[in-house]
């Protein structure tokens, strides 16, 4: 027993992202590059990093070689969930992406549970990282972040990379005040001793107001801090038209950096998102009239924002979203038979999050980039593809998952009642 | 902002299913009883009328004939609302549509959705999908509830469906009767309704009924079940009484007498595997039918069990974890429980959702690959049955509608491409042989609520 606890203890230290393979050689596969799609190129990955594709790159004496004849290399998949914080949506103690206690400062990648079931399957599908969903009940919903999946104890983060919040509807009071609202928040903010406002461990309830929803602990003022001080965009859930012109006249007067959530009208006002510059990260499958600010819900969002420039990154957001995050192939799918370039429709779920959230070295096949890839039978965003490898950090994944063992358990021929089918 | 997602989320799936069927009714007037005639659901039966059709004949197409066949270059030709043949090179004198390249299959049929009883925008004064009052609620009609302005019924046409089956939430033991209805714009609910559909009951398992009436009961799957019994001793005894006395009527026994005298087909949300079994135990204590269990996602556990008691199993592809009853997940599911007893099982790929309904066929298609994969050599003829054949028996309407053969409706998808494929749209949708749906012109009904809804140019 004392023999396991020093293996274990050796192992937890040699577990890091530097651990990586020394080189893998991928050969032969259709690798997708961001500005030219599939080219049939060899690809060399080292220490965890791409550093050179070629046409041809030789098999070296050292290391593994992939070869990949036919199959598709994409960059893994960077999806938006709350993979990882949830394991069981209906059952609160399972669940990690909300808090009562803090809002804007709310970070739940604290949390991230690398052995969760639903993290396994995702992975399995060519997810190689998350952005985090935060889901705080207050005023701002929290910080997003950005974890690998890869197996293991350990996982490298980068965040905070925003804060979240909504607006609209889904808010209580009138569209005018919660503007005020804000405004009058920022101004209190920018009044603050600085000194006061940058220490980050003075939890002292602050109250803004008599509500719940417009409390602020000196943590989530901090973040609010640096919204005012463009270390952080502000990510707003709206939907409406009008709502949106407003976001971004407010984010403008504000001096704010600004990315819409959702956006299912964002079609009415492409132009106006154009000119502004702003990003909108959205499902394309979205096209129901589901609340009287998405009257103008429809399926050709995607195309129109894309025809006026706007940079777009998708998620899957229909069904049982975080669970089925890898369906963001799905939606970039239908984004293509939408009128959305293939392309784009790929970057928009590996390139873009990472351009959008400012991610360092991933979401992209290049060199300098981190290994993180997916090799796919087929056409990655087809319904019938499948997942053949993943890398992360240049590591091959282990992909098995509780799923693929519940088919096995069910589907081969067995002498032994299922439970006592072995276990892989 | 994710909590609210979630709880619309739960508010759909959790309560967003339940079955309802179609009892006796009396005729109080006349002080006897009179058994509904399903031709007519009595004074709520379908006042559909099909809209105008020309004698139609789609050339040179593939053709999914719903029945498991895939046939290529083939010819349909409808008129007068029916398919009258297939074949290659049908010699009739008829308006030509160009099939070349494209897909034909029958018009799609989800056995699992609230659209009209949780209508878009969803908002709390139109959610009239559970009657969340009291564990049994089977005097509840669906159709009472449906708003025939619901939008989202036209973006479920532009996936290729044809009919949709239309339950309530699954809050209850016994949620109350659904109903089917075409997928057509009237201003009445009647005048959508499936003219000889038979009615349903929808019932639930699991976790559903145990947490919303916890605190009253049942709060636990065997007060589950113990409810479910109660409500059928309940109903045999109602049904002796009506010998002594035929004019007394009672809403709830009414629908329950309708499934033991097979009238009303059962629909039945549940998830588990042993739940399932328990149920089917149930049914045979009672003497009575269950035709479905609905988001089944533990059917794969039973399905030797399933196809033996001919028993169809509505599932989603992979959708999953939104709960603890649908941890379980295999996105071998459809595939296996279509496999079963070779190849006799009743797979159907069903949606609970208006997202969903809008792409069955790319539901089917992902069932279909992690079959395959799973080790199944199924076909995507066989695949198509899963959204056609298998709802319409599910529904009681396979006689009317669900395959292409002649003398059935000429319900009928036109595709642009192979309808397995994300990049494929449905180009044309027939319902009754007559134009409802035509992608390229954009000709689809527009409700009432539609109007006025349109895209200001920004100044």
């Amino acid at each position: 027993m004392k023999y396991f606890y020093l293996i274990l203890i050796l192992s937890f230290s040699y577990l890091s992202p530097a651990d990586a393979e020394n080189s893998v050689l991928v050969k032969g596969g259709n690798v997708f590059l961001p500005d030219q799609g599939f080219v049939k190129k060899d690809l060399l990955i080292e220490e965890g990093k791409i550093v050179s594709i070629e046409d041809q790159i030789d098999d070296g004496v050292t290391g593994k070689t992939i070869y990949a004849d036919g199959k598709y290399i994409t960059p893994g998949l960077v999806v938006f969930s709350s993979l990882g914080l949830l394991e069981i949506g209906a059952l609160s103690e399972t669940n990690d992406n909300s808090s009562d206690i803090y809002n804007a400062g709310f970070d739940p990648s604290k949390a991230y549970n690398p052995f969760s079931q639903a993290v396994s399957l995702n992975r399995s599908k060519g997810v190689t990282s998350t952005v985090h969903i935060p889901g705080a009940s207050g005023y701002f919903s929290g910080l997003l972040g950005h974890t690998k999946i890869n197996n293991g104890w350990k996982q490298k983060k980068q965040g905070p990379l925003a804060v979240l919040t909504s607006y609209g509807q889904s808010r209580g009071d009138s569209r005018a005040a919660e503007l005020q609202f804000m405004s009058d928040l920022f101004d209190f903010v920018r009044n603050r001793p600085e000194d006061k406002a940058n220490y980050e461990t003075d939890n002292i309830q602050f109250f803004f107001g008599t509500q719940n929803d417009y409390q602020f602990t000196n943590r989530d003022l901090v973040a609010i801090r640096k919204l005012l001080s463009n270390e952080l965009p502000l990510v707003v859930r709206v939907n409406k038209a009008t709502d949106i012109l407003n976001v971004i006249k407010f984010a403008d007067t504000e001096g704010i950096e600004l990315i819409l959530w959702e956006a299912n009208e964002a079609h009415m006002v492409a132009d106006e998102i154009a000119k502004a510059g702003v990003p909108v990260v959205l499902d394309p499958l979205n096209n129901i009239p589901g609340s009287f600010d998405s009257l103008n819900a429809t399926y050709e969002n995607v195309a129109r924002l894309n025809a006026a420039g706007v940079k777009m990154a998708f998620y899957y957001n229909q069904g049982a979203g975080s669970h089925n995050a890898y369906l963001a192939t799905q939606s970039a799918g239908n984004a293509v038979a939408m009128g959305v370039p293939y392309n784009e429709a790929l970057n928009a779920i590996t390139k873009n999050p990472a351009d959008i959230f400012g991610l360092v070295d991933v979401g992209q096949v290049s060199v300098g980039f981190e290994g993180d890839i997916a090799i796919w039978d087929a056409d990655p965003l087809e319904l019938t593809s499948f997942v053949e490898k993943v890398l992360i950090d240049g590591v091959e994944q282990d992909l098995s998952n509780r799923y693929e063992e519940l088919t096995d358990r069910y589907t081969k021929e067995k002498d032994l009642p299922n439970s006592y089918r072995s276990r892989e | 902002m994710i909590r609210k997602l979630f709880l619309s989320l739960l508010l759909l799936v959790l309560f967003g299913c339940s079955n309802d069927s179609f009892p006796l009714m009396q005729d109080e007037a006349e002080g006897s009883i009179t058994k509904f005639n399903n031709d007519t659901h009595g004074t709520y039966g379908s006042t559909y009328v099909p809209l105008s059709s020309e004698n139609t004949v789609i050339r040179n197409a593939t053709v999914f004939d719903g029945l498991g066949n895939m046939y290529e270059n083939y010819d349909i030709h409808f008129s007068d609302g029916k398919i009258q043949a297939l074949g290659i090179n049908l010699q009739v004198d008829a308006k030509e549509i160009d099939g070349t390249g494209k897909y034909v299959s029958p018009g799609i049929i989800d056995i699992h959705s609230h659209m009209g009883v949780y209508p878009a925008p969803g908002v709390r004064t139109s959610s009239d999908g559970n009657e969340a009052t009291s564990p049994v609620t089977a005097e509840v009609w669906a159709e009472h509830s449906v708003w025939s302005q619901d939008p989202q019924y036209k973006l479920a046409l532009a996936g290729g469906v044809t009919s949709f089956h239309v339950l309530p939430g699954s809050a209850n033991l016994f949620g109350g009767r659904g109903v089917t209805l075409k997928n057509v714009s009237a201003n009445t609910v009647t005048a959508m309704k499936f003219p000889d559909a038979p009615h349903t009951l929808k019932m639930a398992c699991g976790e559903n009924p145990k947490r919303v009436y916890s605190s009253r009961g049942p709060s636990t799957r065997m007060g589950n079940v113990a409810g479910y019994r109660d409500a059928w001793i309940g109903a045999e005894k109602y049904k002796k009484s009506l010998e002594r006395n035929p004019s007394s009527r009672n809403l709830r026994n009414e629908t329950l007498v309708g499934v033991l005298d097979g009238e009303i087909l059962i629909q039945n949300h549940c998830y588990r595997a042993d739940e399932m079994a328990t149920m089917i135990n149930i049914s045979k204590e009672f003497d009575y039918k269950i035709t479905t269990f609905h988001h089944a996602v533990e059917a794969y556990k039973i399905a030797d069990l399933l196809a033996d008691e001919d028993i169809c199993a509505a599932l989603w592809a992979d959708w999953w974890g939104f709960k603890h009853e649908a941890y379980d997940m295999t996105i071998a599911n459809v595939a296996i429980v279509d496999q079963a007893r070779d190849g006799t099982g009743c797979a159907i790929v069903h949606s609970d959702s208006a997202s969903g309904i809008q792409r069955l066929n790319q539901e089917a298609a992902k069932a279909l690959a992690a079959g395959n994969k799973a080790g199944f050599n199924i076909s995507e003829a066989r695949a198509m049955t899963w959204i056609t054949q298998n709802p319409a028996k599910a529904a009681g309407i396979l006689d009317q509608t669900g395959t292409l053969e002649a003398g059935k409706n000429a319900d009928i998808v036109i595709w642009d491409g192979n309808p397995f494929s994300v990049y494929t749209k449905a180009e044309q949708v027939f319902i009754d042989g007559a134009l409802a749906f035509d992608k390229a012109t954009q000709f689809m009904p527009h409700t009432d609520f539609d109007l006025g809804v349109k895209e200001w140019e920004v100044e």
